[in-house]
């Protein structure tokens, strides 16, 4: 179909945005795990 | 149904890290131990010190457990019985505590050790210490007036230094 290569374009704004803020999730909560198995 | 390339690939993520911090969280509960007192030992908290090991609240050396001290500690308006606690670093210790009138907390300020007493109940926690250093224990339940001025010492000190006291 004619729109669906545009549609995948628009997509890639979406994946950056949705993978961006997953590691960026993963990141704090690794730097919050590790705080909690340092410790005693 | 229709789903996009990326759609399936944040799906699979999302549902992959689901699968993975559920794994984390489970492990750590069940293989670890890191979860709420599970409050099997309860206890008259009017009589908490005549009762066993509470009638000797401090630092006891034991033998033949699992860990090598144990910190009997009791919670009252506004102290906690021992004021300071010393012990070797390397050790692992089991903190028992419990409260003889309303809710306190028992936290040792960076570190794990966190706990709830609640009156007739008895909380534990076991633990190694492995960092020299001296920790503030700080009241974390509301308690009363004199909640503020809650607090003890954990002091984790080299097992050479201890030997000298």
């Amino acid at each position: 179909m004619a729109n669906h290569k545009k549609s995948d374009e628009n997509l890639k704004g979406t994946l950056y945005a949705t993978f961006g803020l997953g590691i960026f999730i993963i990141i704090v909560w690794a730097l919050c795990f590790n705080l909690f198995i340092d410790r005693f | 149904m229709h789903i996009h390339k990326y759609e399936k690939w944040w799906l699979s993520f999302g549902a992959a890290m689901l699968v993975a911090f559920l794994v984390i969280v489970g492990v750590s509960a069940f293989h670890n131990g890191t979860h709420p007192n599970n409050s099997k030992w309860t206890i008259n908290y009017e009589k908490v010190d005549e009762i066993a090991p509470f009638n000797q609240p401090g630092v006891h050396k034991v033998e033949g457990k699992d860990w090598d001290y144990e910190v009997v500690l009791v919670a009252s308006a506004f102290s906690y019985n021992p004021m300071n606690i010393e012990i070797p670093v390397g050790s692992k210790v089991k903190f028992i505590a419990t409260t003889k009138d309303v809710i306190h907390g028992f936290e040792v300020a960076g570190t794990n050790i966190n706990m709830m007493l609640e009156p007739g109940y008895v909380s534990e926690y076991v633990t190694t210490a492995d960092k020299v250093g001296e920790f503030l224990i700080v009241c974390n339940e509301y308690c009363g007036a004199g909640h503020a001025m809650m607090y003890s010492k954990l002091m984790v000190v080299n097992s050479n230094d201890s030997s000298n006291h």
